[in-house]
């Protein structure tokens, strides 16, 4: 699988690579600044892409907006953005164009290679990968969501993260057959049209959560 | 000399030297066109002598300048028709004493006044020493924080960190197991430590505001508030960092109050930039009777806000609902905020 990496600190850019050529990825570019990961990104196409949100030069969100200008040219170019820190604001403009392929996580997940690289696995898919940090803020206090049950929004929370039934059900310790029961619950109560495909359903949840008190926006 | 002085003066001019061509002309004898010359030289000196008086910068020295300048040619006036009307005993004396005793009074009450300028500058240092004394106090509490912060739990995370390798790389050889749960614990306490870290530098400058600007960094809070939020904003550019941080920790700390204490349900937030001036307006439909006076929150925003000559006006009756206003005078410099719809 081929993946360009985004990372303007020497050690994690290392880091990185090291870990993914482990895992048998094929790192095809690793650069350090916006504008080179612009240019890797349209040069390169690759499978996936690593991104920190702050690089150079003005190190703001040189990378978030590289990624949704990337994916703005290149609809569904598997993006997964890295962060020292996760804001609900951030989720919802990568989101935005509802095009799945996204993933967007602490870097302390990193930590966790096997579930890291599960991650990028998915987002290459074309699924999403959202930290837990990120959906709970999401999920938290948004009026709809006090309709459901405490497992129901353990389930929605591990869906909103892009995980599949299988893995939710591993991890709650439920049966295939109760995960699904939950999901068609928890769809109905926020009225949304259930689908059997994994990454379409996860889109329209996150499209959902994302998308409730956004007025605020301009 | 100003130009309609200037016309002035050549107006009066013109008519004194008709008159006296026609006294001239008209078989001389008494010449009456002095009088013409003291009538047309009156208003032409008035008008002098309070020009020259307002070269003084405004206040109090200017208008003692203009009294000094009138008198002086009222007393010259009379010593004109004095010598006009055939000279005689000298009764000028006596409103030139009345007029040089009421200047005399003017001088010596403006002397025993401190000098307006002086006052307002004093009112100034007052003010400016207040704030830098709150800033230093703020800063210094800050400071305060994050030591404690950064003692309390990156510090001890990492110390324990520490130990749990030292003694997995013990256990290593005679007991794997072991090992491997405690290195599984020093992962774990590294993560712990990130969080922390991460409390850490949000709490000395959030990186929103850092990587969007205060527009965004607001809407974050907004987003993350448990109330219903809205924000208009309206910032054509940044500001300099520290009044946005300042701002922006303002707005935090009145949402936070909004939450706890106001009742409201919702909140509209209202940012923008006129006339050199940073104005954000929060209100909220609660009930009202938020005290300046009373709770820290206030106060502390009000401080904060005093180091940038910024104020904190607040309505809130009892009953609700409750207006917030707070104004910075600041300019925008024309790095333009990103926007979320906007890749550029």
């Amino acid at each position: 699988m081929r993946v360009v990496i985004a990372e303007d600190v020497y050690l994690l850019r290392a880091g990185l690579t090291r870990l993914l050529e482990a895992y048998d990825f094929e790192v095809v570019a690793a650069v350090e600044s916006g504008p080179e990961l612009l240019a890797a990104l349209i040069e390169h196409r690759p499978d996936v892409a690593v991104v920190d949100v702050r690089l150079p030069p003005t190190f703001t969100d040189e990378g978030l907006r590289a990624a949704i200008e990337a994916r703005h040219t290149h609809p569904g170019l598997p993006v997964v953005v890295l962060s020292q820190h996760v804001q609900q604001l951030y989720a919802r403009e990568l989101l935005a164009d509802g095009g799945g392929g996204v993933g967007y996580l602490l870097k302390d997940r990193v930590f966790n290679d096997e579930q890291f690289v599960d991650a990028l696995r998915r987002v290459a898919a074309g699924g999403t990968a959202m930290d837990p940090d990120v959906v709970a803020k999401l999920i938290s206090g948004r009026p709809p969501m006090a309709k459901l049950s405490p497992r129901e929004r353990e389930v929605l929370g591990l869906m909103a993260e892009g995980r599949s039934n299988a893995a939710i059900g591993q991890r709650l310790f439920l049966s295939d057959s109760a995960v699904s029961k939950h999901i068609a619950s928890i769809f109905g109560k926020l009225g949304l049209a259930a689908s059997d495909d994994d990454n379409r359903r996860v889109l329209a949840v996150l499209a959902h959560i994302a998308g409730n008190s956004s007025e605020s926006r301009p | 000399m100003t130009r309609s002085l200037r016309l002035g003066a050549a107006v009066a001019a013109g008519l004194g030297l008709l008159t006296t061509l026609i006294w001239g002309v008209s078989g001389q004898g008494y010449f009456w066109p002095r009088w013409v010359w003291m009538g047309v030289a009156i208003p032409v000196g008035l008008a002098g002598a309070v020009a020259w008086a307002r070269q003084q910068r405004v206040g109090r020295r200017r208008r003692l300048a203009i009294h000094g300048a009138i008198s002086v040619v009222i007393s010259l006036l009379e010593v004109v028709i004095w010598l006009l009307s055939g000279l005689g005993w000298f009764w000028p004396i006596f409103p030139i004493a009345a007029l040089a005793a009421l200047f005399g009074v003017h001088a010596w009450v403006l002397g025993r006044l401190p000098p307006e300028r002086e006052r307002e500058l004093l009112q100034r240092v007052d003010v400016l020493s207040r704030s830098r004394s709150g800033a230093l106090d703020i800063q210094a509490a800050e400071l305060r924080r994050i030591e404690r912060d950064l003692h309390d739990g990156a510090q001890a995370r990492m110390v324990s960190l520490a130990m749990s390798l030292g003694l997995a790389a013990r256990l290593v050889k005679s007991d794997p197991d072991a090992a491997a749960s405690l290195l599984d614990e020093a992962r774990a306490s590294t993560v712990s430590a990130l969080d922390e870290l991460r409390d850490v530098v949000h709490g000395i400058h959030p990186p929103v505001l850092a990587e969007r600007g205060l527009a965004d960094a607001i809407r974050v809070v907004a987003l993350d508030s448990p109330l219903d939020v809205e924000v208009a904003a309206d910032l054509p550019g940044r500001l300099d960092p520290p009044v946005e941080s300042a701002a922006y920790f303002a707005v935090r700390e009145l949402l936070t109050n909004a939450a706890k204490h106001s009742g409201a349900e919702k909140v509209q937030v209202d940012v923008g930039h006129a006339g050199q001036l940073l104005r954000i307006v929060v209100h909220d439909d609660g009930h009202g009777g938020a005290d300046p006076a009373g709770g820290t929150g206030l106060l502390g925003v009000r401080r904060r806000l005093g180091t940038f000559d910024g104020v904190l006006e607040v309505r809130s009756p009892t009953g609700g609902p409750t207006t917030l206003t707070m104004e910075i005078p600041c300019v925008l410099s024309s790095r333009r905020t990103s926007t979320c719809s906007e890749p550029d």
